[in-house]
């Protein structure tokens, strides 16, 4: 990281252009029970230009690395010009912000294709000969580095790098009535492979948990339907924070008529809940995803989206924190090249409680603990949904029965309200990506926490 | 784009010299302009160029692939030079191999952007979100020309040219009254031309209408078996459960709930699944270099065939399909204003917003843009309401399928009326 400064006192400018060079890196290698199914390594690069002019955007965009930014950047303007045809807009001023500064993970040199082939033959060969009674299990190994440059009117000159690494195993069974069951892990972090120190010995403790809760589900009841105490488990709060609250408070989401836009101020969740957005640092570490200015060049800043149960403020990008009159926060972000910032979250999470999780369960008379999710989605309501791939019956404040594949949902701010039990754990996790018209980069995290909401079943 | 074919015989030429068996290689390009909608208003004009190189290498058995968006010479031998040295240190599997012969000159679609006929959409659709529906707020929208030109070269001597242009429109939004929003709607879909209203394409026009009367909703408080119409949207998410489950993913693993099903009956006699490699929009070619062939996947019920690629062909022993990307369900015998006839008790569903199923197809999801259904009549609008069930047995429950489709492109399907879902 070289010095870096930010400047957040010019005013606001009625125009405003930017160009940015941006170049992802993947490494995916896909092994389906002993078959390399994939075996495949992407540069995809280039660069973009985006202007603002009398209240219109243009924005182009071309491959490669040897690219006339100037031309791009002439070509955006006469895009905004074009624009015009549509009639004078009302004149916005885009808030002013800049910010100066390399940063780039120092992490462990990548591994070798070789390195990567051994790994994966080492983990088939191990769950081979443990679990015999296995049907299928599929490892994938993920690398992804985003590296990119942006320059801005406001004097913003950022370089700024995201890289992130993810292996992931699937292990199906046969269930009693002869049914494929599934259930699969995923270990994420920021940096490259090599990073995860990932290795047979490491994983084994891991792989030897899923065949554990696999064998469970195989015996696997159904949930009943209807609202149900529940138990989140860590990594299924960093999945409420995001979907459920997280993208009801991106402010471009807010201006399309979220139920957020009127409640500032208001009670959205208990006491014990409070929810940050962070840019780049949490508890004195650097998060996984950290963004100290965003593809917009704004300084990035924490966005404390709720405290201690109140809504105190949205996400935003310049265009948005000028419409709504807030101060910007550094969310505007682009997957690739060709992508124009949108507001999008970076490290969401939902800060951990005094609660211990044995207690939290151990005080439930009937309900369950949801403890994995394959994805979820968000709506402009605050209803969310995500599947549980797998949880457990909790009876008399012991755990039971596994229960097969289900789905919770609600209303957020009527699921927060009922949260009465927040543990003192912190999980983060930065796997798979978030889907908002382009996919991002995310992580997220979260406490156990105890509230009620909708089950899927019976 | 004269030099694509220029390009993907210099890579390929590179990869065989570099000591590859056999190799494929893809040279494509695409150009865009999109008039885009920010908060009911025009805001942006979008103009993106992409372009991508992809090889996919074989040398005894071992197979690695890359792409990249340099299309430098020395860029494409270093590149060339890496994709061996990854090969050779993969597992051989004599399942790997490239296609052979295949053999397509393809044009389709509008070649050229009309800015004007895209601004032109563009204002109608904000003139009737303004005039016939002015609750909704539309989040994003717009209307685009794409034009993508691709070259599909294998060591085999499959040699396939394809142009391909289409038109896209969006519209995505909420309505709101007061404190109260609906969920999240959206319609669009891609056409070779835009010759009528904007919003007479892909139900944008119903999308935005019926939206507006889901802002009050409502839970159902008790649990119940019933009957659901799914709107062709909520149809995809069955369709696209059905495509994974005979792909070669599933197949390659064993965990496919139709592994040893082709020939016998998956769903009701209602249904028939056929591909549509040639909609707007899209190549009618496969990833692995074949030229797509004409599909009949289900008929009358009954599967006809799995889709492996020609790795998972080879690998599983099971019959190669090369069936290209688009799907349509052929239509009913039922009006759509009919499916509710003699219903008991349900919902109209207009989208699933529900976890990846389990791998033996059971699931459960809210239905969303949904209004009660009793006794044959729809009611009012819902919310939090979920349903579950098990996607095969969907298939199998199907009672009704409407005449009337909407056509997106990549697919053009149907309303179906399914019973045997549980209602929580």
């Amino acid at each position: 990281m070289s010095e870096q400064t930010a400047n957040i006192s010019d005013p606001p400018a009625q125009n405003y252009r930017e160009q940015r060079h941006h170049e992802v890196r993947k490494t995916r290698i896909v092994m389906v029970d002993g078959n390399i199914a994939v075996n495949s390594r992407t540069v995809e690069g280039g660069a973009s230009a985006r202007v603002f002019d009398r209240g219109y955007w243009g924005f182009a965009s071309a491959p490669g690395s040897r690219i006339d930014i100037e031309g791009l950047s002439s070509k955006a303007a006469v895009n905004a010009s074009a624009m015009s045809r549509f009639g004078a807009r009302s004149i916005l001023n885009v808030p002013a912000g800049s910010y100066r500064g390399e940063h780039r993970f120092a992490g462990k040199e990548l591994m070798s294709a070789a390195e990567c082939m051994e790994l994966l033959e080492a983990l088939h060969a191990y769950c081979r000969e443990k679990y015999p009674q296995l049907q299928s299990s599929t490892f994938i190994l993920h690398d992804e580095d985003h590296s990119k440059h942006l320059e801005n009117s406001f004097g913003s000159d950022v370089t700024n790098a995201i890289q992130r690494a993810a292996c992931y195993i699937f292990l199906t069974a046969e269930a009693a009535d002869g049914r494929p069951v599934e259930l699969f892990e995923s270990i994420s972090g920021k940096g490259s492979l090599a990073d995860l120190q990932l290795s047979v010995d490491r994983l084994a403790p891991q792989i030897e948990s899923l065949y554990q809760h696999l064998q469970a589900k195989r015996q696997a009841v159904p949930a009943q339907g209807g609202e149900q105490t529940i138990v989140l488990s860590p990594e299924l709060a960093g999945m409420l924070a995001h979907e459920a609250m997280g993208h009801p408070c991106e402010a471009d989401i807010v201006l399309g008529g979220a139920v957020t836009a009127n409640l500032v101020g208001q009670s959205v969740g208990s006491d014990k809940i409070t929810m940050v957005d962070y840019a780049h640092s949490y508890g004195g570490s650097e998060v996984l995803v950290p963004v100290y200015a965003d593809d917009e060049g704004t300084p990035a800043r924490d966005a404390v989206l709720i405290q201690d149960g109140v809504l105190t403020e949205f996400m935003n990008s310049r265009e948005t924190a000028a419409e709504t009159s807030a101060v910007p926060t550094g969310n505007a972000r682009g997957y690739g090249y060709s992508d124009e910032p949108l507001v999008r979250m970076r490290n969401t999470a939902i800060l951990p409680g005094t609660d211990k999780l044995d207690d939290i369960i151990a005080e439930v008379e009937h309900g369950y603990y949801l403890v994995k999710t394959g994805n979820g989605q968000a709506d402009s309501t605050t209803e969310f949904m995500f599947g549980i791939d797998l949880g457990y019956e909790i009876r008399d404040g012991k755990l039971g029965a596994a229960i097969a594949d289900t789905t919770v949902s609600g209303t957020a701010i009527n699921m927060l309200k009922t949260v009465d039990a927040v543990s003192d754990d912190m999980h983060w996790t930065c796997s798979g990506y978030c889907g908002k018209k382009q996919p991002m980069i995310v992580s997220m995290g979260g406490p156990a926490l105890r509230g009620k909401a909708h089950l899927g079943g019976e | 784009m004269n030099n694509l074919q220029a390009t993907a015989e210099g890579a390929l030429a590179m990869m065989l010299e570099q000591g590859f068996t056999e190799a494929q290689v893809g040279a494509s390009r695409a150009e865009q302009d999109e008039v885009y909608i920010g908060h009911n208003q025009a805001s942006m004009l979008r103009s993106t160029e992409e372009q991508k190189l992809a090889l996919s290498g074989i040398i005894d058995g071992r197979r690695a692939s890359t792409e990249l968006s340099d299309f430098d010479k020395e860029g494409i031998a270093a590149a060339v030079e890496g994709l061996y040295a990854d090969a050779l240190l993969a597992p051989s599997d004599e399942a790997n191999a490239v296609s052979s012969a295949e053999s397509l000159d393809y044009v389709d679609g509008p070649q050229e952007r009309n800015l004007d006929l895209l601004t032109d959409k563009v204002a109608e659709l904000l003139e009737f979100r303004e005039s016939q529906t002015p609750l909704i707020t539309m989040d994003e929208g717009g209307a685009s020309h794409r034009r993508t030109e691709s070259r599909i070269l294998t060591s085999g001597g499959t040699n396939i040219s394809t142009r391909v242009g289409s038109y896209s429109l969006l519209a995505f939004g909420t309505a709101t009254e007061g404190d109260q929003s609906s969920s999240l709607a959206y319609a669009g879909g891609s056409c070779r031309n835009l010759d009528s209203h904007a919003t007479s394409y892909f139900g944008i026009d119903e999308m935005l209408r019926t939206t507006e009367r889901q802002i009050h909703t409502r839970p159902i408080e008790d649990k119940f078996q019933g009957e659901v119409v799914l709107e062709p949207s909520a149809v995809s998410d069955l369709l696209s459960w059905l495509i994974t489950q005979l792909s070669d993913m599933q197949l390659l693993s064993g965990s496919s709930v139709f592994q040893s099903s082709v020939g016998e009956l998956i769903a009701a006699d209602l249904l028939s699944v056929s591909s549509r490699f040639d909609g707007p929009g899209l190549a009618p070619v496969t990833g692995d270099g074949f030229v797509a062939k004409p599909v009949n996947l289900v008929e009358r019920g009954c599967l006809q065939t799995l889709l492996p690629s020609l790795y998972g062909s080879r690998k599983t022993g099971i019959e190669h399909c090369p069936s290209g990307a688009g799907w349509q369900v052929a239509a009913g015998a039922t009006a759509r204003n009919e499916l509710c006839a003699g219903l008991d008790r349900g919902a109209w569903v207009g989208r699933l917003s529900m976890g990846r199923p389990a791998a033996n197809g059971d699931f459960s999801g809210v239905i969303k843009g949904s209004f009660e259904i009793v006794d044959g009549q729809l009611g009012d609008a819902l919310a939090e309401v979920m349903i579950s069930g098990n996607m095969a047995d969907m298939l199998r429950n199907i009672v009704a399928v409407s005449a009337e489709t909407i056509d997106t492109g990549s697919e053009d399907l149907p309303w179906l009326r399914i019973a045997g879902l549980n209602f929580s």
